[in-house]
């Protein structure tokens, strides 16, 4: 198993946003996180990458307990996130804010050349400073970013937010590209059909905790909707 | 010397402040942390190559800028590393602002223990004074060599952070210290090498300093003034808007010099305010 | 009103204490104390601003040199007791801060701190050059022959401690008030205090004109006091720097703790100068080191530190800084951008 997440909690001040989590995600795999605002999806994914330091429980990845260490350790070890609202760095152009991504130099397939063979959209922009690209354009540029580092495992926070629904297509494309060199993904999403059809398994998280997992082909509306809404 | 003669070196005086104020602006660009022991460093930097000066008589103080780069940067990243750091961790803003103010008293009067109150200055022989004619007007050798050291520094300082991975890093860093993280960046590491940089144009303008004009260890006090002049009316993010707000400080200050040479740095700290007061932020603010 | 009752005991205390200092310590400990009380008014006046509307000043020295050359150049010009002309010391510093702070409001943060201290090399450097104010030589209080001096010494001494009173009074009924509250809330979060409603340009000028006012009044029993004043004492640096330590070691943001840290002051001195034989700037070396240690160690001050160990309060005023709350530091430094990425603020509220 890459990734063994077991009762979780974690807090913002004196605020639980999550409770005794559960959730598992195996090499390769793709697992979809859906829920309504608030529900505690983009809280999970800091605290996977390490953005979140109040938290108990047991976070496990590639064998190697990771609920202690800083983000910059996490990053270095092969977990990537694209933050929700993608913060690309304003003062970088393209090609400048994927290398960032690289800096861990850790061996795999992506570099920068194959990023643009993956998004030619973003080879002829690569001088352009983010504050000129479409939101669209952005969220591939982000995504380039994190697959700079080649990771075992690659979280996706509300990627098609403010999107266009075509943009968003580009970027689900690219999932099976990015699956056949093995890499694992989370995807967060509010888009519960579009989650489902792009992954294997899903989990509902409402108010901080697991009401719904199972395999996304699987998944009964009726039984989804009680979990999302919470009834 | 007529009016042309102050200004032009006024232009020139302005490569010094500029000098002065380029390390003030990384820190800040960065870190978003006004150092104040800015101006100390750069007056015990001037005492330090007075010490090392007179150690090595024949050796002649241009050469000592690379040992000086050297030391600079070793004394800002232990500082950054050791102190500041741990200051910027604290929940209140203030924290970091009041540590460097403290630590900038302490230096201050270390200095005056330690070097005494007597104004001081590097002894070139004949350099400090040699002057050549251009267009009629006497112009310092001295001067020119520092402005044209400070638009290398600068023309460095830009290459590095635009061409090299370091660069990157650093730019990055000042964007969103939180994201940088994810790409493995420990900021607080960025920050020593950061702190350590603007040090060392801090050390290499303190030479400037003794070289150029006597100094105590007052000295630092309107040094600082100086380089935050230089930062705000440049703008945030700017370094060629520092190297033109120094270069218009010069000129105020001789200007006024020559109006009432008691003035000290009345003029330029005018200058200064009505600037800010107009242009608020400042000749090419970019940052928001 | 079990508060003010206590209050006002205190304030009986103090008003006796003051009245038979004379007989009690003797000239030279009046003089002390003069030093004292008038340190502990500058104190509590710079904590107001910072501790309590989150205006770091480092010009305040400003106000003192200015109190100080009005009230000497005042009663020198009209040739009468310095006493007569000491209210001129507040009023103008107060209308010279008033007239300074919509400009200086402009800054943020570390750009209205230094900027503060440049202008008080300004204005230093004004006074420097006008003419008939001494220059480099200063000038002497011409009016001091008419003074008798040994009711001078206990005048002057019962001034600055009616001065210390009156501010310490002052504060503290103004935080128990709705003004107050408005003040306590911009310090702790200045949008979230605008975004409901609470004027926080105003509530600023006005902390900042009274600090001008209270700073220029204690400049000005200062150098009266001295009878004599020049540019480079009256302007000088180190008003603000024992202002400063002596809050962040004693306490930013409490009453007592300015109290607690003019008493570190002072004992650290005696310490210094008489069992050391050290000289000022050793004594200003060891409180700003105390300073750094103690904005590290002991972030709030050391008033708070044993205020929350052994729970007990004096002059306590009600309001619980966010702070106060169990939290937990984070490893990482993520600079403070967030809200204040903006150094400029121009249009206020």
């Amino acid at each position: 198993m890459l990734l063994d997440v077991a009762s979780l909690d974690a807090f913002y001040d004196d605020l639980q946003a999550l409770h005794d989590l559960n959730i598992q995600v195996e090499r390769g795999e793709s697992v979809a996180l859906v829920g309504a605002n608030g529900a505690g999806k983009t809280t999970f994914m800091r605290c996977l990458a390490g953005l979140i330091e109040r938290k108990r429980g047991a976070i496990t990845f590639g064998g190697h307990n990771i609920l202690r260490m800083p983000a910059e350790a996490i990053a270095r070890r092969g977990i990537a996130l694209v933050p929700e609202g993608r913060m690309l760095f304003p003062s970088l152009n393209v090609e400048e804010n994927l290398l960032m991504g690289a800096l861990g130099r850790r061996p795999g397939y992506w570099n920068l050349q194959r990023i643009f063979t993956l998004f030619p959209l973003l080879a002829e922009r690569r001088r352009q400073m983010p504050n000129t690209l479409s939101g669209g354009q952005q969220g591939l540029v982000a995504i380039g970013r994190a697959l700079m580092a080649n990771p075992e495992l690659l979280l996706c926070d509300e990627i098609s937010l403010g999107l266009a629904p075509v943009a968003v297509d580009q970027i689900y494309a690219s999932f099976s590209r990015i699956r056949i060199e093995g890499t694992a993904i989370v995807v967060v999403e509010q888009d519960v059909k579009r989650a489902a059809s792009a992954t294997d398994r899903v989990y509902c998280l409402l108010e901080g905790h697991v009401t719904l997992q199972g395999q996304s082909r699987k998944l009964d509306l009726e039984e989804l909707t009680r979990a999302y809404f919470g009834t | 010397m007529g009016w042309t003669g102050t200004i032009v070196n006024g232009v020139l005086l302005g490569g010094l402040y500029g000098l002065f104020g380029v390390g003030l602006a990384l820190v800040f660009g960065v870190t978003r942390i006004v150092n104040i022991m800015h101006g100390e460093f750069i007056a015990l930097s001037a005492f330090i190559a007075l010490g090392v000066s007179s150690l090595l008589p024949d050796v002649h103080p241009l050469v000592l800028i690379m040992p000086v780069v050297i030391v600079s940067f070793a004394l800002g990243y232990a500082l950054q590393a050791v102190l500041v750091n741990r200051s910027m961790r604290l929940p209140d803003p203030l924290a970091p602002l009041l540590l460097t103010f403290g630590l900038s008293v302490i230096v201050r009067n270390l200095m005056i223990e330690g070097f005494g109150v007597n104004p001081r200055h590097i002894r070139q022989g004949d350099f400090g004074q040699l002057s050549i004619d251009v267009f009629g007007i006497p112009v310092g050798v001295l001067p020119v060599v520092t402005l044209m050291l400070a638009v290398t520094l600068f023309v460095i300082l830009q290459l590095l952070l635009r061409r090299t991975e370091l660069g990157r890093i650093v730019r990055a860093t000042a964007d969103n210290a939180e994201i940088v993280r994810l790409m493995g960046v420990r900021p607080a590491s960025v920050y020593n090498i950061v702190m350590g940089l603007s040090f060392a144009l801090a050390g290499v303008a303190g030479l400037m300093l003794a070289l150029r004009t006597t100094f105590t260890p007052f000295s630092g006090v309107e040094r600082l003034l100086i380089s935050f002049e230089v930062v705000v009316m440049g703008g945030l993010g700017s370094f060629w808007g520092a190297m033109l707000a120094g270069i218009a400080l010069g000129v105020a200050q001789l200007v006024g010099l020559r109006l009432n040479p008691n003035s000290g740095f009345l003029y330029a700290n005018l200058v200064f305010f009505a600037f800010v007061m107009l242009r608020p932020n400042g000749l090419f603010g970019t940052r928001q | 009103m079990k508060k003010h009752s206590a209050t006002l005991s205190t304030l009986g205390i103090f008003v006796i204490l003051a009245a038979a200092a004379p007989w009690l310590v003797g000239d030279g400990g009046v003089a002390l104390l003069f030093e004292v009380l008038l340190m502990l008014t500058m104190a509590q006046l710079w904590n107001l601003l910072a501790g309590y509307t989150g205006l770091v000043s480092m010009g305040l020295q400003c106000f003192v040199g200015l109190g100080g050359y009005t009230t000497i150049f005042a009663a020198n010009t009209f040739s009468v007791s310095p006493y007569w002309v000491l209210p001129l010391a507040p009023l103008v510093c107060g209308l010279i801060g008033a007239v300074s702070a919509p400009f200086l409001f402009r800054l943020r943060d570390a750009y209205f701190s230094i900027s503060t201290w440049v202008f008080a090399e300004v204005v230093a450097m004004l006074v420097f050059i006008t003419p008939g104010l001494g220059h480099v030589t200063g000038m002497t209080l011409e009016t001091a022959r008419e003074i008798d001096y040994e009711t001078f010494l206990l005048a002057n001494f019962w001034i600055a401690a009616a001065l210390a009173a009156g501010v310490v009074t002052g504060i503290f009924a103004l935080l128990q008030s709705p003004l107050g509250l408005g003040l306590l809330s911009v310090r702790d979060d200045d949008v979230a205090a605008a975004s409901i409603g609470v004027n926080v340009w105003r509530n600023r000028f006005i902390a900042y004109v009274a600090a001008a006012a209270g700073c220029g009044l204690a400049g000005g029993i200062s150098f009266m006091a001295a009878l004599f004043i020049t540019v480079t004492t009256a302007f000088d640096l180190n008003w603000v720097v024992a202002m400063i330590f002596t809050v962040i070691i004693g306490g930013i943001g409490t009453l007592e703790g300015p109290i607690v840290g003019v008493a570190i002051y002072y004992g650290i001195r005696a310490l210094l100068t008489n069992v050391f034989a050290l000289s000022g700037s050793w004594y200003l070396v060891t409180l700003g080191a105390i300073a750094v240690i103690t904005m590290l160690v002991a972030p709030r001050g050391i008033w708070p530190f044993i205020r929350d160990r052994f729970g007990i309060e004096l002059l306590r005023v009600s309001r619980k800084l966010v702070d106060d709350l169990p939290h937990a530091e984070t490893n990482a430094i993520t600079s403070k951008t967030t809200a204040n990425s903006r150094f400029l603020d121009y249009g206020s509220d």
